[in-house]
C-alpha cells in the first residue's frame, strides 16, 4: 500500500492546523515555551522565596556575627531563587525544538530575563518585612550575578546540575565573608555601591544570559 | 479462553533463600553504576579544600584548634549535606521524573525496595566521598605534625548527618518528583544549616545543643590532648540525624505503591522508630550539663572518659624553674618557657616561689568560656599550675609572641602575689605591677596588657572597661612605681618579710615600702 495519489486529509481525521493571528501566535509561543520550562511553577517558588526573605526579616533570623554574617540568611534565599532560575532553563525537547524553533534563542533570553525580574520583584517585596543588609541596589546586583553563574551552569553542566554553580559560589561567599574581602567577584561581599562589584555581577549575568541564548542548557542523558 | 483441565498445574519452584539478598545486591550495584552523585563530587572537593581545610592551616598545630572551624562548627557538614541532599532528590525523582513510575511499580521487587537501593547507592557514594575528604584531610594534619588526637565522633557525626541530609533529599525527590526538586533540597539544607547557625552559635545549653553547628562546649580546650573527647554529645547527634534518616526513608514506605500491607506496616514501625530516636537524641540534650572536660550527658555518659590522658611530659627550664608541658605542646616550651623567664628569675629565692611550673588540663568554663583561665599556685613546695589550653599561644587567633608572653608573665606574678582568680587587694595589684615592670612590662603599658583578650575577666577590671585600657594612673599605680623604684635587695627583703600577709589579704597599699 502506499499513499500515492492521497492529495487531502480524509474526512474524520486530524483537522487542519488552527491559523492563529500573529500576536496570538507569538503569544501562545511564549506561553508552551514558559510551560515547557516550568515557569509556572518557577514564579510560585520565586514568590514562596520572596515570602521567606520577608519571614527572615521580620523575625530577625540572622547568624551570630557582624554585619557580614547578618546577610548570610538573606544572602542564601537569594541564592535559592538564583538555582530556581537556572533550573527552569532546561528543556525536554531537545534536538526537535532546536531543529524547528528558530525563535527558540529569543525564548530562552526572554525566559532567563523576565524570571530574573521577577526574582527581583518578589525578594524586593520580601524585603519589605525588614531592613536588608545593602537594600535593593545590592539586591538586584546579588540576584543578577548568581543568576548568571546558574545561567552558566546549565550551559555547562546541564539542567541536573544547573543549581550546583549558585550554591558552590554561596559557599564561597561565605568564607569570604569571615573575612574582609577587596575582590570585586565576591560582590555580595562588597559594599551596595561598589562600581566593581556591580560591573562583575553583570558581567556574569550578561555572560550567563548570552551563553544560554545562543547554546541553551547543555543535554544529558542522566536529565 | 479457558484452562484445560487436563494440564498439570505447575507449580513455583521454591524461592531460593539467598536470591532475595542477590536481587537487592545486584539492584545496589547497577544503582552504585548509575548514580549521579559521582559527578558532583569533584565540586564537593573543591569546596571542602576551600571552605573546611584552607582556613584551618592558619591555627596552631593541635587538632582540637585545627578541627575547631571544620568539625566544631560543621563545615565539613555544610560543603557536602546541601549538595548531597540535592543530588539524592534527584535520584529520589529520577523514575517518576521519566514516566516510569507505574513501570517500576509493577516489577517483583516492592518499589518501596527498589527505593531504598537508590538510596544506599547515593548514601553510600556520599558517605564514603566525605569519609575519604576527611581521612585525607586528617593525612594531612598528621603529615603537618598537628597534635592531639583526632576528633573520631565527630567524623562518625558527620557521616550520619551526610547520610541523614541524603536520606531526606531523597524523600523530597520522591514526594516530589519535579526538576526543582534537587534545588529546593539544596536550598533546604543550606537554609537549615544557616539556622542552625544562628541558633547553635549563641546557645550554650538546652535542646539547641544538638544542632550540628553548635560548637559550644565540645571543642575548646585541651579535649584530645590532656583528657579524651567527651562522647556524650556526639552520640545525641548520632542518634538525632541518624532517626531523621530513618524517618525519611520510612516515610516512602508508606506512600501509595510503595507495596503490600504489611511492607507499608513496618515502614510505619521504622518511622517511628525513627522519630523516637530523634525526640529522644533532643530529650538528652536537654538535660546536658557542662563539665570540665565538655559537655556531658547524664543517660550517655561514661566515668571512664573523665580520666585524664597519662603522658610523659616534655620539660625545659626557666632561669632554673623546671617547665614541663604535655608533648602535644613541645613546640610551645620555648616560647613559655622564654616568657616566664624573667619572672622566675625574679621570685627565685623567696619564701613561695614555685619550683616547678607544670601544664594542667584548661577546663571548660561556663563563666570564662573557653579562654581566660589564670594561672594558679599550689602545692608544698608550691607549683605554678598552668592551664595553656585556655591561654593565647603565639601565632594563634592572631596573637603575636610578646602578646603572649606578657600575658603569661602577668598571669604568673598575679598568682605569686595570691590574688587568686579575682582582681586582687589595692596591695596585692600594686605588687603584681612592680614586679611586673621588673619582668620587662613597664607599668605604662600594662593596662592595655590587661585589657588584651585572653585574660581572665578579672584583668579587664584591673586594666580598665572597655573599650580601651585606662591610663596607669591612681594610687595604685603610684604604689607599684614607688616599690619598683626600690633596690631588687630591697623589694626582696620586704616580699620575704610580708609575703605571706599580702597573699592573705591583710597588707594595705599604705604599708607598702
Amino acid at each position: 500500500m502506499t499513499a500515492a495519489g492521497i492529495h487531502s486529509t480524509p474526512r474524520g481525521t486530524a483537522p487542519a492546523e488552527v491559523a492563529y493571528p500573529p500576536a496570538v501566535a507569538g503569544l501562545r509561543l511564549a506561553w508552551l515555551h514558559a510551560v515547557s520550562r516550568r515557569v509556572p511553577a518557577a514564579l510560585g517558588l520565586l514568590a514562596a522565596l520572596g515570602v521567606l526573605l520577608w519571614v527572615s526579616l521580620r523575625y530577625h533570623w540572622n547568624v551570630a556575627g557582624g554585619p557580614a554574617a547578618q546577610m548570610f540568611i538573606p544572602l542564601t534565599i537569594e541564592t535559592g531563587a538564583a538555582a530556581v532560575i537556572a533550573v527552569a532553563a532546561y528543556g525536554p525537547f531537545g534536538e526537535p525544538e532546536r531543529a524547528t524553533g528558530r525563535w527558540l534563542p529569543y525564548l530562552r533570553l526572554a525566559a532567563a530575563v523576565a524570571l530574573t525580574a521577577a526574582a527581583f520583584g518578589a525578594l524586593a517585596a520580601g524585603a519589605t518585612g525588614g531592613n536588608l543588609p545593602g537594600g535593593s541596589v545590592a539586591l538586584l546586583r546579588n540576584v543578577a550575578g548568581i543568576t548568571g553563574l546558574g545561567l552558566l551552569g546549565a550551559v555547562v553542566l546541564g539542567g541536573m546540575l544547573a543549581w550546583a554553580g549558585p550554591m558552590a559560589y554561596l559557599l564561597v561567599t561565605e568564607v569570604a565573608l569571615q573575612g574582609n574581602p577587596t575582590t570585586p567577584w565576591v560582590w555580595p561581599a562588597r559594599p551596595p555601591h561598589d562600581l566593581g562589584a556591580a560591573l562583575c555581577a553583570a558581567g556574569v549575568f550578561a555572560a550567563g544570559a548570552l551563553l544560554i541564548t545562543l547554546r541553551g542548557p547543555r543535554e544529558s542523558e542522566r536529565d | 479462553m479457558t484452562a484445560t483441565t487436563g494440564t498439570a498445574v505447575r507449580q513455583r519452584p521454591p524461592r531460593a533463600t539467598g536470591a532475595v539478598p542477590l536481587t537487592q545486591a545486584r539492584l545496589l550495584r547497577i544503582e552504585l553504576r548509575r548514580n549521579a552523585m559521582p559527578l558532583i563530587l569533584p565540586l564537593i572537593a573543591a569546596l571542602f579544600w576551600f571552605d573546611s581545610y584552607r582556613p584551618s592551616t592558619a591555627t596552631p598545630p593541635l587538632y582540637v584548634v585545627r578541627t575547631f572551624w571544620n568539625m566544631g562548627q560543621g563545615h565539613t557538614i555544610v560543603d557536602f549535606g546541601p549538595f548531597v541532599a540535592g543530588v539524592a532528590a534527584w535520584m529520589g525523582s529520577r523514575d517518576s521524573r521519566r514516566g516510569m513510575g507505574d513501570l517500576v511499580t509493577a516489577t517483583a521487587r516492592p518499589r518501596w525496595a527498589a527505593q531504598l537501593a537508590t538510596w544506599a547507592a547515593t548514601a553510600i557514594w556520599a558517605v564514603a566521598a566525605y569519609l575519604v575528604f576527611v581521612g585525607v584531610m586528617f593525612a594531612v594534619y598528621a603529615h603537618q605534625s598537628v597534635q592531639g588526637q583526632p576528633p573520631w565522633w565527630w567524623v562518625a557525626v558527620g557521616a550520619t548527618a551526610v547520610t541523614a541530609f541524603s536520606a531526606a533529599g531523597f524523600a523530597v525527590g520522591a514526594c516530589w518528583p519535579s526538576r526543582f526538586a534537587a534545588p529546593v533540597a539544596a536550598f533546604g539544607g543550606f537554609l537549615a544549616m544557616m539556622l542552625s547557625s544562628q541558633t547553635g552559635f549563641t546557645s550554650t545549653s538546652g535542646w539547641a545543643l544538638i544542632l550540628p553547628t553548635n560548637s559550644n562546649g565540645n571543642f575548646q580546650p585541651d579535649s584530645g590532648m590532656l583528657y579524651p573527647w567527651l562522647p556524650d554529645l556526639p552520640i545525641a547527634r548520632i542518634m538525632l540525624l541518624g532517626g531523621l534518616a530513618v524517618a525519611a526513608l520510612g516515610l516512602l514506605g508508606l506512600l501509595p505503591g510503595a507495596g503490600g500491607p504489611r511492607l507499608r506496616q513496618a515502614a510505619a514501625v521504622v518511622t517511628l522508630a525513627g522519630v523516637v530516636a530523634a525526640g529522644t537524641a533532643v530529650a538528652f540534650a536537654r538535660t546536658a550539663r557542662l563539665g570540665p572536660h565538655g559537655i556531658a550527658i547524664p543517660a550517655l555518659h561514661d566515668a571512664a572518659n573523665d580520666r585524664p590522658i597519662s603522658y610523659t611530659p616534655v620539660c625545659g627550664h626557666a632561669a632554673g624553674l623546671p617547665v614541663c608541658l604535655n608533648p602535644a605542646y613541645r613546640s610551645y616550651l620555648p616560647g613559655v618557657t622564654a616568657a616566664l623567664a624573667p619572672v622566675a628569675g625574679e621570685v627565685a629565692g623567696l619564701p613561695g616561689a614555685p619550683v616547678r611550673a607544670m601544664q594542667i588540663g584548661a577546663v571548660y568554663d561556663p563563666g570564662e568560656g573557653g579562654a581566660g583561665q589564670a594561672m594558679t599556685m599550689s602545692g608544698d613546695p608550691p607549683v605554678l599550675r598552668m592551664p595553656l589550653g585556655a591561654l593565647g599561644l603565639a601565632g594563634a587567633f592572631g596573637w603575636t609572641g610578646g602578646q603572649v608572653a606578657d600575658q603569661y608573665r602577668l598571669l604568673f606574678v598575679h598568682a605569686f602575689t595570691g590574688a587568686g582568680n579575682g582582681p586582687g587587694t589595692a596591695a596585692q595589684r600594686a605588687v603584681q605591677a612592680a614586679l611586673l615592670q621588673d619582668t620587662g612590662v613597664p607599668i605604662a603599658t600594662q593596662p592595655k596588657v590587661l585589657s588584651s583578650v585572653g585574660l581572665p575577666s578579672w584583668a579587664r577590671v584591673t586594666g580598665g572597661p572597655q573599650p580601651g585600657p585606662e591610663p596607669a594612673t591612681g594610687p595604685v599605680y603610684a604604689a607599684a612605681r614607688r616599690f619598683a623604684a626600690l633596690p631588687r635587695a630591697t623589694q626582696h627583703g620586704w616580699l620575704t618579710a610580708h609575703l605571706g600577709a599580702l597573699r592573705s589579704g591583710h597588707i594595705s597599699l599604705g604599708q607598702l615600702p
